[in-house]
């Protein structure tokens, strides 16, 4: 079942903490003025020009071992590859905040608001992220529908470029999704327009397939590092 | 010096209207444009590097001082052309080919600027061809590149190799950088070398500059 989702800017949270980790602001720093007012401002431009939106489409198992298959470049040995085997449920999803946030970062610079430009920039990227996220979300809702939630049951997304999906998947991905229905392309290097979106696979099942022992050759290339908190999260 | 003291201290609070009236006025009392520059911008960024090291300030802040150091060498650039005061020195920047993203490239090329190197931005989605042709057209000293992608990373062993067989190697150094570079990266395609952030790319550009390049 293929679904549009108009994520409402209320759903997306912008953790203040994260944001401020991702530019490399310690949590008990003391923060000056100037940068308290630039913050609070790019927080409420996001607000106003943020345009959520999402695409979520089902997708059986051997129909996505061939997206997942892709140019042929993924990691002998990868995490994506033992999970998705084990899952009760695939989808694939691509979201984007829409092209007037990354206009305005592009003019912010350009017009010299550096300080500006780089905080809206960095708001948008966590809110980015926090989009697949909500795609999962979407789905667990779906699974479960209005009973409670399985307590057993988890939804996480896995992207290509990371935790050793090769990027390229994103070629595979874009033929069998589409999302250039919501506006999102490909470029040739697989980077996605607008930058500020995300895109893979939703992998539902029992919250233990999620969890693996990040030891793999590519883990300590690994900058991102999120699958600590993530599986964290699962218990 | 009092205004020039004044000129550091209003640069590092990043107040960018005050530092340029601030500038103009120092150039009315005739005080030279490279003493301004030197003892006036320069002093109060290296106050912000310093701050910024000890994490007293964030890039933010670093980047309302950059942004009042562009102004006010905006007011000393014609003057310095005048008197022929060499720039610091010429640094060549740009994303690489099929890389759109530039947040981390336009970054490095602000706080450059901000430490009174002369930028030539190629913006982003650059070939191999137009760093090596900018930076003998320019006759720039480095060229730095930024990659966000593992698929675009190749162009940077391009450039490295056109700048071998262009007779560029030695004479122009070749500085890294972006998400998926690595020091080791850097070593394996034969780059001067690999910077983290922007801060430590100027750092890095100014080390080679203390070694006569």
């Amino acid at each position: 079942m293929r679904s549009v989702v108009d994520f409402t800017l209320e759903e997306i949270s912008l953790p203040r903490r994260e944001i401020l980790r991702s530019q490399g602001v310690p949590d008990e720093a003391d923060l000056s003025g100037n940068f308290e007012r630039i913050y609070a401002e790019a927080v409420e431009l996001f607000r106003v020009l943020a345009e959520p939106r999402g695409i979520i489409d089902r997708i059986e198992l051997p129909g996505f071992e061939e997206v997942f298959r892709g140019e042929g470049l993924n990691e002998k040995e990868n995490p994506v590859d033992r999970i998705y085997r084990k899952s009760d449920c695939l989808a694939l999803f691509a979201a984007t905040l829409g092209p007037v946030l990354s206009g305005r970062v592009t003019e912010l610079f350009d017009s010299g608001n550096y300080a500006d430009g780089y905080m809206l920039d960095s708001v948008s990227s966590c809110a980015a992220d926090k989009l697949a996220d909500l795609a999962a979300a979407y789905l667990q809702s779906e699974l479960t529908g209005n009973e409670p939630s399985d307590e057993f049951l988890r939804v996480l997304p896995y992207s290509p470029g990371y935790c050793g999906w090769h990027i390229s998947g994103q070629k595979k991905l874009f033929e069998v999704l589409h999302p250039e229905e919501i506006g999102i392309t490909l470029n040739d290097s697989c980077l996605m327009s607008p930058v500020k979106s995300v895109s893979g696979v939703l992998i539902g099942g029992p919250r233990e397939i999620h969890e693996f022992d990040n030891s793999y050759s590519f883990c300590s290339m690994c900058t991102a590092r999120t699958c600590i908190e993530r599986m964290r999260n699962l218990k | 010096m009092e205004l020039l003291k004044q000129i550091s201290e209003n640069l590092q609070n990043g107040f960018d209207e005050v530092v340029v009236k601030l500038t103009e006025e120092a150039v009315e009392k005739r005080i030279t444009p490279e003493e301004i520059m030197n003892n006036g911008l320069i002093a109060g960024m290296n106050v912000v590097g310093e701050k910024f090291k000890n994490h007293e300030i964030f890039l933010p802040d670093v980047l309302l001082s950059a942004r009042a150091m562009n102004r006010a060498m905006e007011v000393l650039k014609p003057l310095l052309i005048k008197e022929g005061i060499p720039v610091r020195g010429k640094v060549v920047i740009g994303s690489v080919k099929d890389d759109l993203h530039d947040i981390g490239k336009n970054l490095v090329g602000i706080l450059l600027k901000g430490a009174g190197f002369e930028v030539i931005d190629l913006g982003n989605d650059v070939p191999a061809e137009k760093f090596i042709s900018t930076a003998i057209e320019e006759n720039a000293q480095v060229i730095g590149m930024s990659a966000l992608l593992t698929t675009t990373m190749p162009v940077m062993k391009k450039v490295v190799d056109m700048a071998k067989a262009e007779g560029l190697y030695g004479k122009v150094r070749i500085i890294v950088g972006g998400a998926p570079v690595s020091k080791e990266y850097a070593l394996e395609i034969g780059a001067d070398a690999y910077s983290y952030d922007g801060a430590n790319a100027v750092e890095t550009i100014e080390g080679f500059f203390a070694e006569g390049i």
